[in-house]
């Protein structure tokens, strides 16, 4: 798929550049990596008809394959571990955000990044799975592990109660939060894996939603939307300059209803959708959501007067693109 | 049996040091340490022993309706939260489960201790007596100068609390001969059903019950919680929306309806305002502060202007000046205000408490100590006149609040 920008686009999306440069050090935070993402406003929609159908779980061997493929696909590499190795490196702490709230992450697309990962030679002790509270986690059907061996898993309030946040608070923008110590802390690479869903005050809860789990009030920031506030939160340095991939889990999707679960607007899309630039990521995710809206006959999120507006903010202040005109989207 | 017995110890060293170093930020020396010179509540989450709760204090929510798709509207505070299953709302300790709202903090307490009822502060309530002081975790504004923000900040799953039903705490605090329990340092407002049921039960044992709130609450339960209270510490943040939106999250048109309706309920309350330089400090917005007092509260409501010191999201600006305090005190009183005192700057004049007819001393008070306390029987020693207050727990209990007409009740969007 070919895209043409005129010279006014053009011009918009350098200045968008320097400024999300500047704002959070994503693009030097690529570069630092070894090789910038070979499209940053690519984003892979890869499906396949066998995950819609039984559980998610059962389709482990072929979710490694999609999300491998989905890789090569983004990277242009000739093989998975040469797509992994290209934005991971084994010296990274890698953290892995997980949504745990209502309609959760499958841990069967999170195991399919972990291999990935360690394709490129991560230990399995560099990779931290997480979300908010240990119990969200369980009942989402991750095992905790906070052992020193293998893949740990735990939430930011698991140890003594209030431990997990720092003590001082971050200002950024509009918020004032004290953010997680996983993410502040103990690791340097971000993954995140929000589920394809709906959301009643932001209009979607997807990878930028998600790190509202990164802080200790976000129940504080659901006015307008939402926006301006999450992407304040993203934009924090402990996020955005340290966040390399986003995993969409749309094995099962929710469109409308969220963030908890609404069976009756539930369905399983049986994908996932893959990219490095988080905020076309969040903008293409949302446009499937209200595509299935459409076909069902509800309002769309505008309607509603609960649009996404976070993730035009996002793309205003050079984060990623947020413009669907934009971003390239590949099948798999 | 009780995990609160070493609550009352005296101050750690750690406490003394950042007690003392308070007092030099403020220029003057402390000579009641161990008395908590400052109004600097440091009564933190980690500050409580014993067995800590696990888990969420769960308690059925009073004051929200049903909406579709298990939704639900909180009308307990202004800002009518629509709170879908599985999500809190702006205050963090009200969620939704199943569409039914529950609050997260019924009787699961973060702070406790025994303060002087100076410390509230309020001066014309049983002055020189003790209240038993207690929070539980969150608040429905944010203060960017909030000092007690470790715990009204946070959700009740973050701050290590303990558990202490309605009836467990009237017994402790009966036991301390505390003869108040003040519903304080967070927000009470937000934690409405504990309150509600343990003021209701203290009235019976011949406990007083007051609340230090921000009075961002919504009328019918108000008039419905002073019922049950004895008395109420309004902070009225500053005069003018704009301040109350940058810097507080919130408005300050509800809080100047809660005012009113505490006027007209009748119950005894006092109003503290905290200046902070350049952001609220104007002799104009003093001027019409005050006069708005005057006009629609009385002469007779307490005026506390305190001082300010750098903490939170606000570390930016200095300590208030004395001056500063000294001036909107002036301003108040020349605009007719009987009572006003200068806060947070133990042993200045501004803290005791002078007569409005005759101007003699009444009440003299270093810090949140009364040294001494010449009104008798509600009355100025000197030329008899009344003095507004609360000064017998026999006329606090007495309080009755002015109940409303049918055709005066509130709209009640729950019916």
């Amino acid at each position: 798929m070919e895209t043409h920008n005129t010279r006014r686009q053009f011009l918009a999306q350098i200045g968008a550049a320097a400024a999300g440069a500047a704002l959070s050090g994503t693009h030097r935070l690529h570069a630092a990596v070894g090789e910038p993402p070979a499209a940053s406003a690519r984003v892979i929609i890869a499906r396949d008809e066998a995950l819609a159908h039984g559980s998610v779980d059962e389709h482990r061997d072929l979710l490694r394959r999609l999300l491998d493929a989905s890789m090569q696909k983004l990277t242009g590499a000739a093989d998975a571990a040469g797509a992994w190795r290209r934005y991971f490196k084994p010296s990274d702490r890698i953290g892995i955000k997980v949504n745990t709230l209502g309609l959760s992450t499958q841990p069967a697309v999170v195991d399919a990044i972990a291999a990935g990962l360690m394709q490129a030679g991560v230990p399995a002790e560099n990779i931290i799975i997480w979300d908010r509270l240990d119990v969200e986690l369980e009942q989402a059907g991750f095992k905790l592990n906070r052992s020193a061996q293998g893949v740990k898993c735990y939430g930011t309030d698991s140890e003594t109660i209030g431990s997990g946040y720092q003590p001082q608070v971050e200002t950024n923008g509009r918020i004032g939060s004290c953010f997680s110590r996983i993410v502040a802390e103990q690791v340097d690479v971000l993954i995140s894996v929000p589920v394809l869903k709906d959301h009643n005050l932001a209009g979607v809860s997807l990878g930028m939603k998600g790190f509202y789990g990164a802080i200790h009030n976000p129940n504080k920031y659901h006015d307008h939307n939402c926006d301006p506030y999450v992407v304040d939160v993203v934009s924090h340095r402990f996020i955005a300059p340290r966040w390399r991939l986003t995993v969409c889990d749309a094995t099962r999707a929710q469109c409308h209803g969220g963030p908890p679960k609404s069976p009756g607007y539930a369905w399983p899309f049986g994908g996932l959708v893959v990219g490095t630039d988080f905020v076309a990521v969040d903008a293409v995710a949302a446009d499937l959501l209200e595509t299935e809206r459409k076909a069902r006959g509800l309002k769309s999120l505008a309607e509603e007067k609960r649009s996404p507006i976070h993730i035009a903010t996002a793309g205003a202040r050079g984060l990623g693109v947020a413009d669907l005109a934009g971003i390239e989207r590949v099948a798999v | 049996m009780d995990n609160l017995e070493n609550l009352f110890e005296r101050p750690t060293r750690r406490d003394v040091l950042q007690w003392t170093i308070a007092c030099g930020a403020a220029g003057a020396l402390c000579p009641i340490l161990a008395d908590g010179a400052f109004a600097q509540d440091v009564a933190g989450p980690g500050a409580l022993p014993g067995p800590k709760l696990k888990g969420l204090a769960r308690h059925d929510a009073m004051f929200w309706e049903a909406l579709e798709g298990n939704r639900v509207k909180c009308v307990l505070c202004p800002r009518e939260c629509e709170v879908a299953d599985v999500e809190r709302g702006y205050c963090g300790v009200r969620e939704n489960r199943g569409g039914k709202y529950q609050t997260l903090v019924y009787g699961a307490l973060c702070s406790a201790n025994i303060d002087p009822i100076e410390k509230k502060p309020l001066f014309h309530y049983l002055p020189g007596t003790s209240a038993f002081s207690i929070a539980t975790a969150g608040c429905n504004i944010e203060c960017k100068f909030c000092q007690n923000w470790q715990i009204s900040q946070f959700r009740p799953e973050q701050v290590e609390s303990v558990l202490m039903e309605p009836e467990r705490l009237i017994t402790f605090c009966q036991a301390r001969h505390a003869p108040t329990i003040a519903y304080t340092y967070s927000e009470p407002v937000i934690s409405y059903e504990y309150v509600h049921d343990t003021a209701a039960l203290a009235r019976q044992q011949g406990i007083g019950s007051v609340m230090i709130s921000n009075g961002y609450i919504q009328e019918k339960p108000l008039r419905e919680l002073c019922r049950r209270l004895t008395a109420v510490k309004v902070d009225l943040k500053a005069f003018t929306e704009k301040f109350y939106e940058e810097t507080c999250a919130g408005k300050l048109k509800p809080v100047l309806a809660t005012l009113e309706t505490l006027k007209d309920v009748g119950i005894w309350f006092e109003l503290v305002i905290l200046l902070i330089p350049t952001l609220n400090d104007s002799p104009d917005e003093i001027k019409q502060m005050s006069d708005w007092v005057v006009q629609h509260l009385g002469p007779d409501v307490p005026m506390h202007f305190t001082r300010f010191h750098p903490t939170y999201r606000i570390n930016n600006l200095p300590s208030t000046p004395v001056s500063t305090l000294e001036h909107a005190r002036q301003i108040a009183l020349d605009a007719g205000v009987h009572y006003v005192y200068a806060g947070n700057v133990p042993m200045h004049p501004g803290e005791n408490t002078y007569c409005h007819n005759c101007k003699k001393e009444l009440i003299r008070r270093t810090g949140f100590r009364v040294e001494q306390n010449r009104i008798r029987e509600g009355k100025c020693p000197d030329c008899a006149a009344a003095i507004p207050g609360v000064w017998s727990a026999e006329q606090s209990l007495a309080f009755k609040p002015r109940e409303m007409s049918a055709t005066e009740l509130p709209h009640d969007p729950s019916r």
